[in-house]
């Protein structure tokens, strides 16, 4: 496109007005909606997931990995609706983590780098809903589906369960690495470095889950200080900030192949800037 | 060169990126010695009792083969200052080859340690004790990697970025404190 082409272009306005009529312009004029689909989509699940996980379902912080057979079926028991209820919801929302993984993705192709690290990234974190988070949904949903079973397979799914959630996080280390490594080597300044390094940190406390296999209690047991506790601060201050700086990306967007230019603070996007995107 | 060094200091070595990682990793260690030090005092005996089974002989020698390799990264960062990329380029090789004593160091006193019938789970010291030097020896791992990095800066003329070098540097260094402190609570406070 020829700069003289670029000059004729009418700047898109989004308009004033009632809050739906703003959404619906937004949703059919502006042309990083995909983008910010995929972010509300990454906002909304990490809040229903939450949601799911440490109220309604009662699973985080997790239960005692000790419990004899008894308590561990009163504890099904107990949480019986909330079980249900709670994977009902998660079971319903799975498929957003596919444009939460899209948009990380995305982020790696607006890079100066090989698209081998988005498909990487992608092919990893399209597996990692299986152990970080689908094993314990069936898992747990079958124990409560079924509580006249033999009270020794109701135990063994509560393992199974916890095991599976907090001890299998290679998938989620790999990924972390590719995205480190990726922000690194990038010229087009899409995320700064210093969150490069915090993907190593995050990546290297999900090593310190592993111990979980081991241990039935102490500190790096399942609900341990270590294996759980210090690493769901990591895991929550990690996600907080990618969200961040993913709407960052979001709002920095030009749809260019060089480096994302600045925005200024509190610099909304230049709506002539939409408008050639939009060509 | 007088005003130079008669200026204060403006600027961090290397990426301020990386002293964030400092700052992260700082923080997540400090968890870790806080939860040790915690359950050290819940049960002084049984620490005490099983501290005495490791051997400080052993633990101060690799304490002071990272030391060195900390000043040799330093001398390279400094010879890479200078434009003496050779000299630089010796001392890196200096730094792996003291990492690499330390790492073998470690696998043999791991290995004698398991000879003895100690292992991750013996007991709460020695979880914490495979722990905090397991965790520490990953970091060296990918510290070879950062080595790597700093060798193809200064290996070619058309690279030679000081900013990497020293951030590379900054890395070791972090790796290397991070050691002295586990060193000083697994071996040497009673």
């Amino acid at each position: 496109m020829s700069a003289a082409a670029t000059e004729t272009v009418t700047p898109l306005e989004p308009p004033s007005g009632s809050l739906l009529h703003r959404v619906a312009w937004h949703w059919r004029h502006n042309p990083k909606r995909e983008l910010w689909f995929a972010w509300w989509s990454m906002v909304v699940f990490y809040q229903v997931f939450g949601l799911v996980f440490f109220v309604l379902t009662r699973t985080q912080p997790p239960p005692k990995p000790w419990w004899e057979v008894p308590r561990v079926v009163q504890w099904f028991n107990d949480n019986h609706h909330g079980l249900l209820i709670g994977f009902g919801i998660m079971f319903l929302v799975t498929g957003m983590t596919a444009p939460c993984n899209a948009l990380i993705a995305y982020s790696m192709r607006r890079m100066s780098v090989s698209r081998s690290f988005a498909y990487s990234y992608l092919l990893l974190y399209s597996l990692s809903a299986i152990p970080g988070m689908l094993l314990m949904c069936i898992a747990l949903t079958v124990g409560a589906m079924r509580p006249d079973r033999d009270p020794e397979l109701i135990s063994w799914l509560y393992d199974f369960a916890f095991l599976s959630f907090v001890g299998t996080m290679g998938v989620f280390l790999i990924g972390s690495l590719v995205w480190m490594v990726a922000i690194l080597i990038d010229k087009n300044r899409v995320f700064p470095k210093w969150f490069a390094y915090l993907n190593l940190c995050n990546a290297l406390t999900e090593v310190v889950v592993s111990p979980a296999w081991i241990f039935k209690s102490g500190v790096f047991a399942w609900d341990g200080v270590i294996a759980w506790w210090i690493n769901m601060v990591v895991f929550v201050v990690y996600t907080g900030v990618f969200i961040y700086l993913l709407r960052g990306m979001i709002l920095r967007e030009d749809f260019g192949s060089g480096p994302l230019p600045d925005l200024a603070p509190n610099e909304e996007p230049d709506p002539s800037g939409l408008a050639r995107a939009a060509q | 060169m007088a005003e130079d060094t008669d200026k204060p200091a403006e600027f961090v070595p290397g990426q301020p990126d990386m002293w964030a990682f400092v700052l992260f990793e700082g923080l997540l260690f400090t968890s870790y010695f806080v939860v040790y030090m915690f359950f050290r005092t819940q049960s002084p005996d049984l620490y005490l009792q099983s501290q005495a089974q490791l051997d400080l002989r052993i633990g101060v020698f690799n304490t002071l083969v990272l030391l060195m390799s900390s000043w040799s990264v330093a001398r390279c960062v400094q010879a890479s200052r200078d434009g003496a990329f050779r000299s630089a380029l010796t001392n890196a090789f200096l730094t792996m080859l003291f990492g690499f004593v330390f790492l073998v160091s470690k696998v043999l006193e791991w290995a004698r340690e398991m000879q003895m019938g100690l292992g991750f789970s013996t007991n709460e010291f020695f979880s914490h004790y495979f722990f905090l030097t397991g965790i520490h020896f990953l970091h060296l791992l990918i510290g070879f990697v950062v080595l790597g990095v700093i060798v193809y800066q200064l290996w070619s003329p058309a690279r030679r970025s000081q900013e990497l070098v020293e951030t590379g540097a900054t890395y070791w260094h972090t790796v290397d404190f991070l050691w002295v402190i586990i060193f000083s609570l697994l071996y040497v406070v009673r």
